[in-house]
């Protein structure tokens, strides 16, 4: 049997192969690009899905308006601004302001001279939360008394100083039978906030119209974007994670596993999708923020590592299998013996010590102590093992770091102990006691809950399908005759032969999870009413539908258009990487 | 294999599918954060019932825990859950006050008949698109075609709907109750913008009671022809024949099911031209072109036959996505079929009735994947050699 360390020759042919492979893949890129640009639906739908990215990207710079975090209830709200509710898509309307003027000099609001100024809107900077713009005054419009007759225009004038400042004539506040004491005036206003560099002048004013609290649709639209591309992205991440781990474990273990893991995925194909992430939604605690017990999010990142030290080792010293001729049963369960110890730490231990200090310096340096303590424990075992069992494995395990091969720092494990640090010193920021995971855990977290529930098994099944394919070709039995462990197997061998359909199943998601998102918004089980998503714009036009379309039009096209997009993709990527089903 | 074993085995399959999804909903109705028991009754929860032997006010909340069972550990409970979904005994609806089988009934003819009827429209639509884009490959016809197909699959479901609605139903200016001007509309009139039928087939006197008789197989489609002389007397004489109300409920048909067909013509449409084009380089193609046949001969007769397996497969999926669909179409167009069921289940947390609905499309989803299944065993016999 041959270690992993005996073929130093054939590694380093390997190794120049694979350097003459790395500076060929530049030009599989450019060929590949070659490829997609072919396709002038593929490179439409590219430059779609750019453009919505790009305008999700400066959405504050592009956009009229923007929304403020409100404090009391936490969550983002728009300032109610002050264009009329419901104006058409460049009507002049949107430049219009109507504000109640009193009249009863004996009232304590009364004054000759009246401020032209916007209703109240939230401002994040102003004392109480709430503020009011001065207006410029271009023109007067008309003046309504409280029961909506028409009054004579010419009883306010503009102060000629200056144009924010409107004069009463005596004869309107000398009039005591105006109803209510007060009047109601509209004027154009110069609406700087309207002026958008980057249109031309004469079409500065609301492009999708108003809604119905006059706020700025084309503002929520853009804004929409950034909800819609974090839901995607997210939700199709995380079932590909998902989908992944445990599809390779299918179809790579086989036998009971397999069994079992495609039944469940059967009964999760056996609802239609958005039926069930319905259910699921509905089943989803309400809550605001997700927290866990410190030890138990701790307890993965810490038990990843042990184990890719232990896969580590095992990979460089010597192949498993003589071990397990070795020791016998307690090498064969050996991974449980190692989570006694863990388990014990993270539940005694563990706490205590980050109880010790709130400094985030300490917990740092408990995580880092953890995670050595847990490394020359690792190695202290299997150091003992091979004492008891070998000679000379003292030398190999001055080995076990070869320096010599690149691609070590480059390989999974590498990234796994970088990301589980950074894990570590996020989380060992906290208080103590909990781990906040989320931490406002609005509507939005819900569905995307809901959707990689019910979206892991059908990346699941695909790359079951994909790793039976590869596990029987010839280089996979190469390693394993090697003695190659299962994990390197499965993450350096078969599933970089298998990532070309999960590229496409992935960019193909992003645009059906963004779809269905933006559907259970619509039914009223995603984002908050009032929220700047695109389903439930549509959601909340369809109170003013036939009136005023343009609200459902905008919002609606802009799903459309992004979904398309990423369709679009993923058909031109399907082409580049699946050369059978290229026409 | 013969077909009948292949038949028997595949139910069989069925079972341990079955099963885990009622532990699904199972699972689901018990991570709910809501109580049944309390539910039932309401502001009444905290009154007194009964007593124990020992003297102890019983509440009634208290009596509905124990007379739901839900006393009992979670395995007894799964295992009453079971033995009343086996007997048909699906709980009691608490917004309809109705039993949920009852519910279920009423609703699911609604969306079986938008569903296969929107499918009738669409798979004639994509397999003749996908055959004429397959043959005109890469040129205007196959481009154009081609980009409708993926763009029909991003339309947002309940967006399309209401455009449809704007274009055939309600027109771009007026609004609802003005006059009808839509773009595009039918000789008739306009297309009704929502409901199953018209508003005069229902007794206004009855709260609005459908014309039609419950009695039936609650498909209107089917229904309308087997409505009793002395019962069409009664009607207005725009409706007074089975034909007119037919093409009555033809017409409420036809905006909901273009909604929900569209996205699945257009997946057709990419599945038949992949399809078809794989077996026009097939030797037999090449054989049949040889031999001198005319070339529509060749794609109709000799590639579309067999271009046409594979698609069969395609239905199970349609089928699903067009349940999933009808939730959103239901709620615009204003249908009570089991999406709008669920929708409102969820809203009011009515727990029978969400696990009702799972489990009902569920079953739905699995017997037509079934019928799916054993269709392709039947034009494609080397499935069952498996």
């Amino acid at each position: 049997m041959r270690g992993w360390d005996e073929g130093k020759e054939d590694r380093k042919e390997s190794l120049r192969r694979i350097s003459e492979a790395l500076s060929q893949s530049r030009s599989d890129f450019s060929r590949s690009w070659k490829i997609y640009r072919r396709s002038l639906l593929a490179v439409m739908g590219l430059l779609m899905v750019m453009a919505v990215g790009t305008i999700s990207f400066f959405a504050d710079e592009i956009a009229v308006e923007h929304p403020y975090r409100n404090l009391q209830d936490d969550e983002w709200q728009w300032s109610i601004d002050y264009e009329p509710q419901r104006e058409k898509p460049f009507s002049e309307e949107c430049d219009w302001h109507e504000q109640s003027i009193t009249t009863n000099p004996n009232s304590p609001l009364f004054s000759e001279t009246v401020v032209a100024e916007s209703d109240n809107h939230i401002h994040e900077t102003a004392a109480n939360g709430y503020h009011k713009d001065i207006l410029t005054v271009v023109r007067l419009i008309a003046l309504d008394d409280n029961n909506g007759y028409d009054l004579n225009i010419s009883l306010i004038s503009i102060d000629p100083n200056n144009s924010s400042i409107l004069i009463l004539s005596p004869e309107l506040y000398e009039n005591t039978s105006l109803p209510g004491g007060k009047v109601w005036l509209t004027y154009e206003f110069d609406n700087e906030a309207m002026h958008v560099s980057w249109m031309p002048e004469g079409y500065q004013r609301c492009i999708f119209g108003t809604n119905h609290q006059g706020q700025d649709m084309f503002s929520k639209v853009l804004y929409g974007s950034r909800v819609s591309l974090q839901i995607g992205i997210t939700v199709a991440s995380l079932t590909v994670i998902i989908g992944t781990i445990v599809g390779s474990v299918s179809g790579y273990f086989g036998g009971r596993i397999d069994e079992i893991i495609m039944r469940i995925c059967d009964v999760f194909f056996a609802i239609p999708g958005l039926i069930l992430a319905m259910a699921v939604v509905s089943a989803i605690p309400e809550m605001t923020s997700l927290t866990i017990p410190i030890w138990l999010g701790l307890l993965f990142p810490l038990l990843f590592l042990a184990m890719v030290f232990r896969e580590y080792l095992t990979s460089t010293i010597v192949g498993d299998q003589i071990f397990d001729r070795g020791m016998g049963p307690l090498m064969k369960y050996r991974n449980v013996l190692y989570l006694i110890p863990l388990v014990l730490f993270c539940f005694l231990l563990w706490p205590d010590l980050i109880d010790f200090s709130d400094s985030r310096n300490w917990n740092l340096a408990v995580s880092i102590g953890v995670i050595f303590t847990l490394g020359v424990l690792v190695l202290a075992d299997r150091k003992f093992i091979e004492k008891a069992s070998f000679d000379g494995a003292g030398e190999r395990l001055g080995k076990t770091v070869d320096w010599t091969n690149p691609w070590r720092y480059l390989s999974l494990r590498t990234v796994a102990i970088f990301v589980a640090a950074v894990v570590l010193y996020e989380f060992s920021g906290g208080d103590g006691g909990e781990i906040v995971i989320i931490n406002d855990f609005d509507r939005l977290w819900k569905i995307q809950a809901a959707l990689i529930v019910t979206g892991w098994p059908g990346y699941a099944r695909l790359i079951r399908g994909q790793v039976l394919y590869v596990k029987e070709m010839a280089f996979v039995e190469a390693a394993r005759s090697v003695g190659a462990p299962s994990g390197r197997i499965m993450f350096r061998h078969i599933l970089p032969n298998a990532w070309a359909p999960l590229l496409v199943a992935f960019t193909l998601d992003i645009g059906g999870t963004i779809l269905s998102a933006s559907g259970l918004s619509f039914i009223g089980l995603g984002a908050k009413p009032g929220s700047a998503e695109w389903g439930i714009l549509v959601s909340e036009s369809r109170q003013w539908f036939p009136d005023d379309a343009y609200l459902m039009l905008f919002p609606g096209l802009a799903i459309a258009v992004t979904v398309l997009g990423f369709n679009l993709l993923g058909d031109g990527i399907r082409d580049v990487v699946d050369p059978k089903n290229r026409r | 294999m013969k077909l009948h074993e292949f038949v028997v085995r595949r139910l069989l399959l069925l079972v341990p599918v079955l099963i885990g999804v009622a532990i699904l909903t199972f699972t689901i109705s018990h991570l709910i954060p809501a109580d049944a028991a309390a539910a039932r009754c309401g502001d009444r929860c905290g009154l007194t019932v009964a007593w124990t032997e020992d003297g102890e006010p019983i509440s009634a909340y208290q009596q509905n825990r124990e007379q739901m069972g839900m006393n009992e550990p979670v395995t007894t409970q799964f295992r009453i859950y079971f033995e009343d979904l086996a007997v048909g005994d699906w709980g009691e609806s608490s917004t309809y006050h109705r039993p949920v089988v009852d519910v279920l009934r009423d609703a699911a003819p609604i969306t079986l008949e938008m569903t296969f009827f929107a499918l009738f429209i669409a798979y004639p639509l994509g397999i003749t698109l996908g055959i004429l884009s397959a043959v005109r490959q890469d040129r205007m016809f196959d481009h154009i075609s081609r980009f409708f197909a993926i763009a029909f699959v991003s339309l947002p479901i309940f967006w399309f709907a209401m455009v449809l609605q704007l274009l055939f139903a309600i027109g771009p200016v007026s609004g609802v109750g003005g006059v009808c001007d839509p773009l595009f509309s039918t000789e008739g009139g306009c297309f009704p913008i929502f409901g199953r039928h018209d508003p005069s087939l229902t007794y206004p006197e009855d709260g609005f009671v459908s014309f039609y008789p419950a009695g039936g197989t609650g498909f209107h489609l089917i229904d309308s022809w087997f409505v009793t002389d002395q019962k069409l007397a009664t009607l207005p004489v725009e409706y007074g024949s089975s034909w007119l109300l037919f093409k009555d409920t033809v017409l409420h048909l036809a905006l909901p099911c273009a909604c929900l067909g569209v996205a699945s013509s257009g997946s057709l449409l990419r599945y038949m031209r992949a399809s078809l084009l794989e077996v026009l380089h097939e030797d037999y193609v090449r054989t049949a072109r040889a031999k001198g046949i005319s070339e529509s001969r060749v794609v109709i007769v000799h590639a579309c036959r067999n271009a046409l397996i594979p698609i069969v497969t395609i239905l199970g999926f349609s089928i699903g996505g067009a349940l999933s669909g009808a939730v959103l179409t239901e709620t615009i167009f204003a249908l009570n079929g089991m999406g709008r069921v669920a929708v409102k289940s969820i809203q009011y947390i009515d727990l029978p009735v969400i696990m009702g609905v799972t489990l009902i499309t569920a079953v739905i989803f699995l017997l037509s994947n079934l019928v799916v299944d054993i269709m392709y065993a039947i034009v494609d016999p080397r499935v069952r050699l498996e």
